[in-house]
């Protein structure tokens, strides 16, 4: 049948079974925006208040729902405005595509207004992008790019399109999306090789990243975990990759992780990381992580091996895929002392946070009444900073697609959109958006977006009046000069919050975190809840720059 | 970790030839930092594949990086680090050097042992083309004092890997 390209878009959206996107329409995309209107019945839009928020929401509606996120935004700052959340998705591994229009092909590459050359723009934040300059390709192209972002190592494709190609009518036949095959996976004999050196180990340590959640692979790691006797850390991408109420578990390594999991790590004969790619933010020191141990990596992404670590056996290929074939080749493993001997650090070292302020709950409270009222169900996403890993710490995850967060970008500003995204992708959850007040601020007029179209989110704004993680390192390597962290904004958060629309509460001391937690779980629309903490609370442990993420500091 | 020496490898990248891709593999060599020593895109016989041959310099592991980024691009169809034993590798290059009634004969002499072609000769000036491995080139450069050469264009090294 003959269709016009911002038809073909919106046919070539429903092939690939996409009812949602995300977006903000504009002169070049006045097309597609025409075909939504028309498409409205199966495919629904939601508008942001900016393109950032947009981008962020399909991408919390991708880690919410495993499916590819979609955003639209038009050319020039449209376009401009998407980077950091391309970027941030992109840094997580997030399926995403972004269409963008742009001007003309007859305007491109004079300076025309709004234009920017998107492609070479988000080249570096990109699996891949396109400019579809031929009508011809324009089907072709789109389910190229959900293709690619569902295939192997997953992440956001760009597809930019010229103003007059989304006019432009061409013949479209529907076709069957192909379905991205696993990756080959390692041979039968690195499987045998690798499980029996996995069964000589005494002191096995597993260590989980975001390749688990991304191979759907929870159980299987799981089963791993029980075979192999070991305990168990996940990394800030894996948080959910294991239930995190399972004795095994001992919370996060690397800069903010538990001393317990760093006691093991310095003990251990054996360390096996399942789909994660040693960040540095785990490594803290490469030169002087897990040297006196053997590693085994596995992950999908070939590139991942030996970049950032040189590793002692590798497996490449799907996280769940590899674990069920070590699975088959494993037998039951027993470390009875060892195990003991975590669950003895596990008793000495609680993770336990200071009360400076007896007047104002501790964030460790706050995290743990809601993580008890929610029943370790809800979706968490965060902003960036200290409240991000007091979410991680505190709360007790035990689902895939339960922890959102900017883990590689460090995104400030992530987090309200991400809810959003992560709200629509699961009406039936409950969705709660931990914030601090600075990242509250880069991009709280998504507020308006919750509001208008009634998604119940809870924002749960941490204001310490501080930026806290940057003042935590000036607080230690700055002589604790605070430069343009002593935030002390006049901004009045409840009147802000329902001036958008939406309804607030106040958490004033620790008796208020309760009824409070429990008026806004209780609540149908969305809910903002100022909570006042202590300026002074740090993240603990933390390893300081440059030293060994065997050795944390618990107090400064 | 050990240091391990650092050379110069070469890698021959076959590509789809899509609008962009020298762009995708030389943004790609930048933001990674690294090194690239030269980069020549050559035609081949089939129209839609362009072989891009890519001298870098660093060690194994940063080569062994630098081929799983690279095959990671769409469209990139296969990278090859090709042996340095059995290659057969080629540089082109254009000089322009002094000539006066005393260099004149020398500059012939040199020319003629590296099978150079003389382009031009004026009164002070002698244009040489030569091809031959960068070594060669290294050595024919290498026969001139700095003040007699004028100018000196280079490309990229070419190569192909004997089966």
């Amino acid at each position: 049948m003959k269709l016009n390209g911002s038809d073909i878009i919106m046919e070539c959206l429903l092939e690939q079974g996409v009812d949602t996107v995300f977006g903000y329409p504009g002169g070049a995309v006045l097309n597609i925006y025409d075909a939504l209107y028309k498409y409205s019945d199966c495919i629904r839009h939601i508008e942001t208040s900016h393109e950032q928020g947009a981008a962020h929401a399909a991408d919390g509606y991708a880690r919410a729902s495993g499916k590819t996120g979609v955003v639209i935004a038009t050319s020039g700052p449209g376009a401009t405005n998407l980077v950091t959340g391309i970027a941030t998705a992109y840094m997580d591994s997030i399926p995403m595509v972004a269409i963008t229009g742009n001007v003309g092909r007859s305007l491109l590459g004079l300076d025309s207004f709004q234009e920017v050359d998107i492609t070479g723009v988000t080249m570096p934040i990109t699996k891949h992008n396109y400019i579809v300059k031929d009508i011809n390709q324009l089907a072709d192209t789109l389910r190229e790019a959900f293709y690619l972002a569902q295939e192997g190592r997953r992440g956001p494709v760009l597809v930019d399109i010229p103003k007059d190609i989304s006019a432009q009518v061409t013949d479209y036949e529907p076709v069957v999306p192909k379905k991205p095959e696993l990756p080959k996976g390692p041979s039968a004999a690195d499987i045998t090789r690798v499980a029996e050196r996995m069964a000589k180990a005494r002191r096995p340590f597993l260590y989980l990243g975001g390749g688990v959640l991304a191979a759907g692979g929870e159980q299987a790691a799981a089963e791993l975990a029980k075979r192999l006797d070991a305990p168990v850390s996940c990394s800030l991408m894996c948080q959910g990759g294991f239930d995190q109420r399972d004795p095994r578990y001992m919370g996060m390594l690397g800069m903010h992780g538990t001393k317990v999991a760093a006691l093991a790590l310095k003990h251990c004969d054996l360390f096996v990381a399942v789909g994660t790619r040693f960040s540095d933010r785990v490594l803290c020191n490469a030169d002087t992580f897990a040297t006196h141990c053997s590693i085994i990596q596995i992950d999908i992404d070939p590139a991942e091996i030996d970049k950032n670590i040189l590793v002692s056996e590798k497996l490449c290929g799907d996280a769940r895929q590899v674990v069920e074939e070590l699975l088959e080749n494993l037998p039951q493993q027993h470390h009875g002392e060892w195990m003991d001997q975590v669950a003895k650090w596990q008793q000495e070292y609680p993770l336990l946070q200071k009360q400076n302020d007896p007047e104002k709950p501790t964030p460790q409270f706050i995290m743990e009444t809601l993580d008890r009222l929610t029943d370790g169900e809800a979706i968490i996403t965060t902003e960036v900073g200290q409240h991000q890993m007091w979410a991680a710490q505190f709360y007790r995850f035990r689902h895939n697609h339960q922890f959102l967060s900017s883990g590689g970008l460090g995104t400030m500003g992530y987090g309200l959109g991400a809810s959003i995204g992560a709200q629509i992708a699961c009406p039936d959850k409950q969705v709660v958006n931990i914030a601090g007040d600075g990242s509250f601020h880069m991009n709280c007029s998504e507020l308006s977006t919750a509001s208008k179209y009634g998604v119940p989110v809870i924002e749960l704004l941490f204001d310490n009046q501080v930026l806290g993680m940057v003042r935590q390192w000036q607080k230690l390597f700055y002589g604790g000069r605070f430069s343009q962290t002593t935030l002390e904004k006049k901004t009045n958060y409840e009147m802000l919050a329902e001036a958008f629309g939406v309804q607030a509460m106040t958490i004033r001391t620790a008796d208020d975190v309760e009824p409070v937690l429990k008026a806004a779980l209780q609540t149908t629309g969305p809910v903002l809840i100022h909570c006042l903490i202590d300026p002074d609370c740090n993240v603990l442990p933390m390893v300081p720059a440059g030293a060994s993420a065997e050795e944390p500091l618990l107090d400064m | 970790m050990t240091i391990q020496e650092e050379k110069d490898f070469i890698l021959s990248v076959q590509v789809k030839n899509h609008a962009g891709v020298l762009q995708r593999i030389s943004g790609l060599f930048s933001r990674r930092c690294y090194n690239i020593k030269s980069i020549v895109a050559a035609q081949t016989v089939t129209p839609e594949l362009t072989e891009i041959l890519i001298v870098v310099t660093g060690d194994d592991r940063v080569v062994s990086q630098v081929k799983k980024q690279v095959e990671k691009l769409v469209d990139v169809v296969r990278v090859t680090v090709l042996d340095q034993q059995t290659c057969i590798a080629r540089e082109h290059m254009l000089i322009a050097v002094n000539r006066t009634m005393e260099t004149r004969n020398r500059l012939l002499g040199i020319a003629q042992v590296f099978h150079a072609e003389v382009l031009y000769v004026k009164e002070d000036t002698v244009l040489f083309e030569v091809v031959g491995t960068p070594a060669t080139l290294d050595s024919f450069v290498r026969l001139f004092a700095p003040e007699e050469v004028k100018k000196i264009l280079r490309t990229g090294t070419m190569a192909i890997q004997l089966d």
